[in-house]
C-alpha cells in the first residue's frame, strides 16, 4: 500500500511515496521517492510568503511527476494523500492544500491533513528505531523538547521566543549571506580557531530564549571598537545557543527519566549540535539518536509518514471540502495514536 | 595547600554519589560527624571551556546566595555548610525526604503556590520552579537556586509561573487543572488576588509570544 505525502510549509515544495505494510512489529514504512523544490530568497533576505508561494506553484509540477515516476508507481496505486496543514506560511500551506483536494477529488483517494511537526518526529522514529525516545525537534520552525504521554506529544521545554533555525537566518541576513544561513555561519565559526567570547546565555528551567543572543552577536558585528572577528562571532553564536539547547535536553532528560533521544529537524544537520547532544546523552547514560541529515530538513515523506500513522491507526481523513490549513497548529494539541 | 582544600580533600574520601542530576552531581559526605550533601557542579564536556567554567562559577555563587536570601524570606531550604567556587560544589544540609514530583497533590501544589508568592514579594525569582525541585517530608523544602536572581519586573515572575504551569501541563497533565489552581490559590495568599490577575495576564502574553500560539 502506499501513501502520496505533500509538504509545503515554507522553503520546501516537495513529494513522496511512501510503502507501508504490517509485520508483527507493526506498521512499517519504505520510502519509495523523495523529491523536493527549494526556493532560495535573494541573499540578506529571508522567506518572502507571497514569493515562495509561487515557487511552489511553479514547481507542482515537476516534484509530482517525478515522486510518481522515481518510486515507479502510478496515482491508480495511491491509497492515502496526505499533506502538510500547518504549522507554516500560510500562503505556502494553501499550494500543497489545493494540490492535494484535487488530486484527492479528482483520484477519488482519502485525503489526511497532517501536523509538520508530527511527521518530523514520526518520521525520526520510524528512520532510527528508537521506541520511546525524548525528541529535540529543531528547524527553522520550531525548537522543542518533546515526550510522548497520555496520547499527545507533550512539550517539555522550548524557545520562548525564536528558533534556533531563525537565530542564525536572522544572524546570517544581518551579514547579507543568503538564507539558510546554518551552513555558511559554521563555515565562518572555524576560522575562530576556538577563540570564544562570552554572549548571553539564557535557560530559563527547561526553557530558552535566544532573541537577547541574536541582538547581541548582530551589535557584536557592528561595534567598531572591539576586535572581534566574523569567526568568533560566528562561532561563539554557535557554541552558546547549542550549549544553552542541549543544557534544556540534558534537563529534561533528568527530568522525565527517558532512556533514548533523538534529534529531528533541519538543525539536526549540524554537526557540532549532535556531537554536543551526544555528550549530554552518554552523561546521562542513554541512546543517541539522529535523523540523517538527508531527512532532517523539510521532506515529503515525513508527511507521508504522519499521514499512514494518522489513517491507519485510527482512521481519520477528512472530506474535501473541509480539508484546510492551520498556520498556527501546535505539537501539542494534536491527539495520536502510536502503536 | 589552602586550609579549604585541606578539609575538602578529607571530606572526597567518603563520599557516595546519590543522584547524577542534569545540573550537578549530589553526593552523600559527612560534615564534621554530620551528614551531608555535596553538590558538585562537574565539567560538562560539550560546553566551551570557558563558557563551562563561569556557568558552573556564577550558578555555585548565585546558588549559596540565593539560599540565604531565600531563608531569609521564610522560605524552608538546606543549609549550607561551605561554598567552593573553584571546585563549583556546595557542601549542605541533608534532608530525608519525597521528591514531590512523585507525590504531589493540590495541596502540595498549593504550598508551592506559597513558597512562589513569598519568593516573588521579595523580588527574588527562581528560575527553575518546576515540582522535582521541592521535598516534602512535614515541611516542604525548596532547592536548586542555581538560575535564581533578584528582579522585580512582572515578566519575570511571570516566567517562574510558566515553567510551573509547563510542568503540570507536561509531566502532571492527568490533574493539571486542580494544580494549578491549588497553586494559584496558594501564590494569592500572599500576593492578593490582583496581581494573580496581573500575573495570568502576563503568563498569557509570554504563552503567546511562543511558537504558533493562536492569538
Amino acid at each position: 500500500m502506499f501513501c502520496l505525502g505533500i509538504e509545503s510549509t515554507a522553503h520546501t515544495f516537495a513529494c513522496s511515496v511512501v510503502r507501508y505494510s504490517f509485520s508483527q512489529k507493526g506498521l512499517v514504512g519504505k520510502i519509495l521517492s523523495d523529491t523536493r523544490e527549494v526556493y532560495v530568497p535573494p541573499s540578506g533576505t529571508g522567506i518572502h510568503p507571497r514569493n515562495a508561494s509561487r515557487h511552489h506553484c511553479r514547481a507542482v509540477e515537476n516534484v509530482f511527476k517525478h515522486s510518481l515516476s522515481s518510486a515507479k508507481v502510478s496515482m491508480s496505486e495511491i491509497d492515502i494523500i496526505a499533506y502538510s496543514a500547518g504549522p507554516g506560511l500560510g500562503p505556502c500551506l494553501r499550494v500543497g492544500a489545493v494540490v492535494a483536494r484535487t488530486l484527492s477529488a479528482y483520484h477519488n483517494k482519502p485525503l489526511v491533513p497532517t501536523n509538520h511537526g508530527i511527521g518530523h518526529v514520526e518520521l525520526g522514529i520510524m528512520i532510527s528505531g528508537a521506541k520511546d525516545p525524548l525528541v529535540l525537534l529543531v528547524s527553522g520552525g520550531h525548537t522543542a523538547i518533546l515526550a510522548f504521554s497520555g496520547q499527545r506529544w507533550r512539550i517539555f521545554g522550548e524557545t520562548l521566543d525564536i528558533t534556533l533555525g531563525q537565530l542564525f537566518d536572522q544572524f546570517g541576513r544581518s551579514l547579507g549571506l543568503p538564507s539558510p544561513c546554518g551552513h555558511k555561519i559554521e563555515q565562518l565559526g572555524k576560522r575562530a580557531a576556538g577563540n570564544y567570547r562570552f554572549l548571553p546565555y539564557v535557560v530559563k528551567g527547561n526553557d530558552v530564549s535566544f532573541s537577547g543572543l541574536l541582538t547581541s552577536a548582530i551589535r557584536s558585528v557592528n561595534n567598531k571598537n572591539e576586535e572581534l572577528s566574523l569567526g568568533e562571532i560566528s562561532f561563539s553564536l554557535q557554541e552558546t545557543s547549542f550549549a544553552m539547547v542541549t543544557e534544556a535536553v540534558e534537563r529534561a532528560l533528568s527530568l522525565t527519566s527517558k532512556t533514548e533521544f533523538l534529534v529531528v529537524g533541519g538543525v539536526a544537520a549540524n554537526n557540532r549540535l549532535t556531537e554536543m547532544l551526544e555528550k549530554a546523552c552518554k552523561r546521562q547514560k542513554c541512546k543517541f539518536y539522529r535523523c540523517p541529515a538527508a531527512l532532517a530538513g523539510d521532506n515529503g515523506a515525513q508527511i507521508a509518514w504522519a499521514g499512514i500513522l494518522e489513517y491507519v491507526g485510527r482512521g481519520k481523513h477528512v472530506q474535501v471540502e473541509k480539508a484546510s490549513v492551520n498556520q498556527s497548529w501546535r505539537i501539542n494539541e494534536v491527539d495520536v495514536i502510536r502503536n | 595547600m589552602p586550609f579549604s582544600y585541606a578539609i575538602l580533600l578529607l571530606h572526597h574520601q567518603s563520599r557516595k554519589l546519590l543522584i547524577k542530576g542534569a545540573e550537578a552531581d549530589i553526593f552523600l559526605t559527612d560534615w564534621f560527624g554530620r551528614r551531608a550533601i555535596a553538590k558538585v557542579r562537574t565539567i560538562k564536556p560539550y560546553r566551551h571551556k570557558s563558557l563551562d567554567l563561569e556557568i558552573r562559577r556564577r550558578r555555585t555563587i548565585h546558588e549559596a546566595q540565593m539560599l540565604s536570601a531565600a531563608k531569609s524570606i521564610g522560605i524552608i531550604c538546606p543549609h549550607v555548610y561551605f561554598v567552593d567556587p573553584i571546585s563549583c560544589e556546595i557542601i549542605m544540609e541533608f534532608i530525608l525526604a519525597k521528591n514531590a514530583k512523585e507525590i504531589i497533590n493540590p495541596e502540595i501544589s498549593s504550598q508551592i503556590g506559597t513558597y512562589a508568592g513569598l519568593l516573588h514579594s521579595k523580588n527574588v525569582i527562581h528560575g527553575d520552579l518546576t515540582t522535582s525541585n521541592f521535598l516534602v517530608e512535614d515541611k516542604l523544602y525548596l532547592l536548586d537556586f542555581g538560575l535564581a536572581f533578584h528582579s522585580d519586573r512582572l515578566e519575570d515572575k511571570a516566567v517562574d509561573i510558566r515553567l510551573i504551569k509547563e510542568t503540570f501541563s507536561s509531566i502532571h497533565y492527568p490533574q493539571f487543572e486542580a494544580l494549578f489552581s491549588s497553586f494559584l490559590q496558594g501564590y494569592s495568599t500572599i500576593q492578593g488576588n490582583k496581581m494573580v490577575k496581573k500575573l495570568l495576564a502576563k503568563v498569557s502574553s509570554i504563552e503567546r509570544r511562543v511558537r504558533y500560539a493562536l492569538n
